[in-house]
């Protein structure tokens, strides 16, 4: 009886394990005039942007016949599980656009196919210096850059002319001061409007603009090679002190986040120009009121900021790789000179976002208006987000101590320095 | 003697004929089965052994499973030695749990006795109980996101209308676990009390009769009568709350996310941040899957422990 079952089990077991063998990793290179499916994926989900780019692919697939493409959108937060999940089910998109910060998981599992050498001349020839380091990793250009995304200080030019300036701060003095005198409080104390905004609960929203006042006052993020957190100097805790200083005099209120500040119910905020899509559609003291400027300084530096990029790469396991990097260039090469490539001209006219392409920021230039032109300006003293193995993890980290800090349940300086111990942490491990 | 021997000459051919056909009947028998003991080797047993598999290397999911490195106990070394979010994530969720259950056992039972009497319109307050039941968790947590948001919520205009002070909810480290702890009730209670009311209901009438023919009052009726007669529905009512209490995830997830899901969840600086969030997270996030996959495993533990400690202490007295 006893052997019967075990039979019976061992059985199952040959059956399932049949069932599971993995599907052979064979690629193959099909012939271009055979039918051709490609599946790509982005975060461009939302109904202003789905349209414009679908109109784009369906260009596409009207110049070949022979290629169909389905296009999967997801919400951000949902795009890294969606690729991961979907690598590891074995049904990977053929092309996906994705944060240049997972560039050093995803070159390490392999997943990502070397573009060919003419995509590698196209970008080395189009693209600037930045565009190129930001998609760039172990010395491989692994896709097209796409949308360059800086942070800047946007506020309400009506509540700070309100409250008597005609001009954003340039000094973290002058922020402080400003932000102050932009915050209104009602008859019980309750603040109604907020001088200044932070971004809590959210890593990019809490570290991006840290980093670019960290930056816009001399201190650093991680050292040169990547290896070491440096964000507990002396400027970082000059750069959190400024946001505590605020918070406790009430210049800034932790309960009124950037959702509100379209609301009017924030004076100023720093924010990343793909933002302005939704400034334009919501900003109740209308869109002409919305100024950009660049981030105030520390006693220490010179403003700066903090850019990201997006590229498009090819899963390496793709059964029609080549099709798929056909895809990719034709979305962003122009077809004529003196024309924007699909994706600039998607970029610019339905996210608002900066094109990375040399050719469309100059082609498309007319297209900017006050605020896309202040973000376009900052490129210039702009500092790519450093893109290291355990990046997004040290990020999380780091808004999770900064958070603490904000909330009270730690100091500062010791915020920081427990922050920087698990990045470090994070970033030998990861090494 | 002889009689023996006849009865062995019959018993020796009827034990070969059984074991000649039993096996035939125990085949057929688990070829019927055979699909249901598939699925649960696949969706089962499967992932069980894979996740525990997992949880002693380093895996970022992107690599081939061949590839990932072995590395013992270390993920859970760090897990109960290093990682602080995940001790939070204990704390909070041991809190919720602890909340959540006591307050679903006790509201739920309070309920289910006022709906089991002649109360006015009770198919109505039954199905309003019921309904936040059949609404996602996630709608449910993203719905509540809303009406608690300190500036523009309902709850605080409501508030603010009874003279009330105005109150930061999600927004504050003190209150947010509070909130999702009475929004996970909210949802919950309705079923509890369904379970509660077929409880009662099986309680025959002239126990109550002889109780009240004896003298007893309503509050002797309920200990000695209606109490010690729901102790099985009690036990499976603390027994699977707590089980899905310990492995809360979509509530605080859809609350704390944001309406866009553009932050981490498990805020305000971490004060909701539970166990299954900080899984998600490790694993989908931070490229850790061995690490989360050791969460998964201490978490499985913590609950076999709690639901044997419980069965230990409830049963012997059902």
């Amino acid at each position: 009886m006893r052997r019967q079952t075990l039979f019976v089990v061992l059985g199952l077991v040959v059956v399932l394990l049949v069932a599971c063998k993995a599907a052979p990793q064979v690629v193959e290179v099909t012939p271009t005039a055979a039918p051709v499916k490609l599946v790509m994926l982005t975060h461009w989900g939302e109904e202003s942007v789905l349209k414009p780019m679908q109109a784009r692919l369906e260009e596409y697939m009207r110049l070949h016949p022979n290629v169909t493409i389905e296009y999967q959108t997801v919400t951000f937060d949902q795009l890294l599980t969606k690729i991961t999940t979907a690598r590891a089910a074995g049904i990977s998109p053929d092309v996906y656009h994705f944060y240049n910060l997972w560039l050093p998981e995803f070159v390490k599992g392999g997943m990502l196919a070397v573009p060919p050498e003419e995509v590698i001349a196209d970008i080395k020839a189009n693209y600037a210096a930045g565009s190129i380091q930001a998609v760039t990793y172990m010395d491989q250009i692994w896709g097209y850059p796409t949308e360059i995304n800086t942070y800047q200080l946007i506020y309400n030019k009506k509540l700070l002319a309100e409250a008597g300036y005609d001009k954003p701060p340039e000094t973290w003095d002058e922020l402080k001061e400003m932000a102050c005198k932009v915050t209104q409080v009602d008859a019980s104390g309750k603040v109604t409007v907020a001088g200044f905004l932070l971004i809590p609960g959210w890593d990019s929203g809490v570290v991006h603009p840290f980093l670019s006042l960290l930056w816009s006052n001399g201190g650093e993020y991680l050292s040169p090679d990547g290896t070491q957190a440096l964000f507990d100097s002396p400027e970082g805790l000059a750069t959190l002190e400024l946001q505590m200083e605020m918070i406790e005099n009430k210049c800034i209120d932790l309960g009124i986040s950037w959702g509100d500040f379209p609301n009017g119910k924030g004076g100023m905020i720093i924010m990343a120009n793909w933002w302005r899509a939704t400034l334009k559609d919501t900003f109740l003291d209308g869109y002409e009121n919305v100024g950009v400027a660049p981030i105030p300084h520390g006693p220490n530096g010179q403003s700066s900021t903090l850019q990201y990029n997006w590229l498009f790469g090819v899963d390496n396991g793709s059964k029609y790789r080549e099709e798929a990097w056909k895809l990719v260039e034709w979305l962003n090469t122009p077809a004529k000179e003196g024309e924007a490539s699909p994706i600039g001209d998607f970029l610019t006219s339905a996210l608002g976002a900066i094109p990375s392409r040399l050719s469309d920021q100059q082609v498309l230039a007319d297209r900017y208006d006050e605020f896309l032109q202040a973000f376009v300006d900052s490129a210039a003293v702009a500092r790519p987000e450093p893109v290291v193995p355990g990046g997004q993890e040290v990020k999380t980290t780091l808004q999770t101590e900064i958070e603490a800090a904000w909330y009270g349940q730690k100091s500062p300086e010791q915020a920081l320095a427990d922050a920087t111990e698990e990045a470090n942490r994070i970033l030998a491990e990861k090494r | 003697m002889s009689n023996r021997l006849r009865v062995l000459d019959v018993a020796l051919p009827l034990a070969r004929a059984r074991r000649r056909l039993l096996p035939r009947r125990v085949l057929w028998a688990y070829l019927f089965v055979s699909p249901a003991i598939l699925a649960l080797l696949l969706f089962t047993v499967g992932p069980i052994l894979f996740t525990l598999w997992v949880s002693i290397h380093n895996w970022n999911l992107i690599e081939p499973i061949s590839q990932m490195p072995f590395v013992g106990l270390e993920n859970y070394r760090y897990l109960l030695t290093k990682d602080a979010v995940f001790m939070r994530g204990l704390r909070n969720t041991f809190i919720f749990t602890i909340c959540g259950v006591g307050t679903n056992t006790v509201l739920g039972l309070m309920f289910a006795l006022l709906l089991n009497t002649r109360l006015r319109a009770r198919v109505f307050w039954r199905t309003l109980f019921f309904l936040p039941i059949v609404t996602a968790p996630l709608a449910l947590g993203m719905m509540w996101a809303v009406l608690l948001n300190k500036n523009y919520g309902l709850v605080n205009t409501l508030l603010g209308l009874s003279g009330i002070p105005q109150q930061p909810f999600l927004s504050s480290p003190n209150q947010a676990l509070a909130c999702i702890i009475a929004v996970a009730v909210y949802q919950y209670v309705g079923y509890y009390i369904i379970i509660y009311l077929a409880g009662l209901q099986g309680i025959p009438e002239e126990y109550y009769d002889a109780a009240a023919v004896d003298g007893a009052n309503r509050w002797q009726s309920f200990w000695h009568i209606t109490l010690p007669l729901l102790r099985p529905v009690l036990l499976f009512i603390i027994v699977t709350n707590t089980i899905g209490a310990l492995q809360v995830f979509d509530i605080v997830f859809a609350a704390t996310t944001g309406v866009a899901g553009e932050t981490s969840g498990g805020g305000p600086a971490g004060s909701t941040m539970v166990v299954v969030l900080h899984m998600y997270n490790t694993a989908f996030k931070f490229f850790r899957m061995g690490r989360a996959t050791a969460m998964a495993v201490i978490l499985f533990v913590i609950i076999f422990v709690v639901t044997l400690i419980q069965l230990r202490l409830l049963r012997e007295r059902v």
